[in-house]
């Protein structure tokens, strides 16, 4: 039961957790342990299916104490990926189409205006060739900052990733 | 494949009361992590399978709910042992009451279901 606890202490080192507490909570750990082997009771069924990860179970212990982050839950993890790549997909297309749609921009509206004058009602009819334009250029910017976040996730999520254990 | 259902079902249970039943044998007493684990066995409960109860009196510690202190256990060496705060005692007597509600609840759509355990 000693390399229980001891690959706890290992864990805790890694998650930067202070000695004292890390030695407390080792301690704690170590005379429960042999209290329950004195008495029969083994350490799965007193620590459940946590003996057999005792990372994760020194980690949530850690995160609960609230001396370590808490570690995002596998469901969350595994979502994430799935909704950053949509979002970063929606936001390229968004750039793409909005540049095909100024680079081959054709009228959209034709605005006809009239006015009186002095002399007499005048009307003139004005084609603005451009009149789609202005929501071209808003949704290519909006594109272009969500694409510019969504590198910003990439890059944070990349660098939040826990390092792999050793084998 | 029937007993791993049972198994869930009543893990899953368990886990929105565990933090009240620890709670509940702290407020008999004092007590380190493996005896409050002996008290809840001997009224039938054999907690854990999902984890463990550290993880939980940690998160009662950080909210508030328990105070500790170190003191020897008989001839063994020193333990921590918990034992619910004012903030504690006032969660348990609420969550004992949402529990109640939520039992009686339950009851009532379960009693009349008629089991017939198969010989």
């Amino acid at each position: 039961m000693s390399d229980f606890v001891e690959q706890c202490r290992g864990e805790w080192k890694r998650l930067g957790v202070p000695d004292p507490l890390a030695e407390e909570m080792a301690a704690d750990l170590a005379s429960d342990l042999s209290e329950a082997e004195a008495e029969g009771v083994s350490a799965e069924e007193f620590l459940g299916s946590s003996v057999f990860d005792p990372s994760s179970f020194a980690a949530s212990w850690a995160a609960a104490r609230g001396i370590v982050p808490v570690p995002p839950s596998r469901g969350n993890a595994r979502r994430r990926p799935f909704v950053l790549v949509a979002f970063t997909a929606l936001a390229a297309i968004t750039v793409i189409v909005s540049a095909l749609l100024l680079a081959t921009g054709e009228p959209k509206l034709s605005l006809a205006t009239s006015r009186t004058t002095p002399a007499g009602p005048t009307r003139s009819v004005v084609h603005s060739v451009s009149a789609a334009a202005p929501v071209e250029w808003i949704l290519l910017l909006l594109a272009v900052v969500a694409l510019g976040f969504a590198a910003w996730l990439w890059a944070s999520s990349s660098r939040s990733r826990p390092p792999t254990a050793p084998a | 494949m029937q007993c791993m259902v049972s198994e869930s079902r009543r893990s899953q249970l368990l886990r929105g009361v565990l933090d009240l039943c620890l709670l509940a044998v702290m407020d008999e007493g004092p007590a380190y992590g493996y005896e409050m684990t002996k008290r809840l066995r001997e009224r039938g409960l054999s907690i854990v399978g999902e984890g463990s109860i550290y993880p939980l009196l940690g998160r009662l510690e950080r909210d508030g709910l328990v105070e500790t202190y170190r003191a020897a256990s008989n001839g063994g060496p020193p333990r921590k042992y918990y034992r619910p705060s004012s903030a504690g005692r006032l969660a348990l007597a609420l969550g004992v009451s949402e529990w109640r509600a939520a039992r009686d609840a339950v009851d009532a759509v379960l009693a009349p279901v008629k089991v017939e355990v198969a010989s």
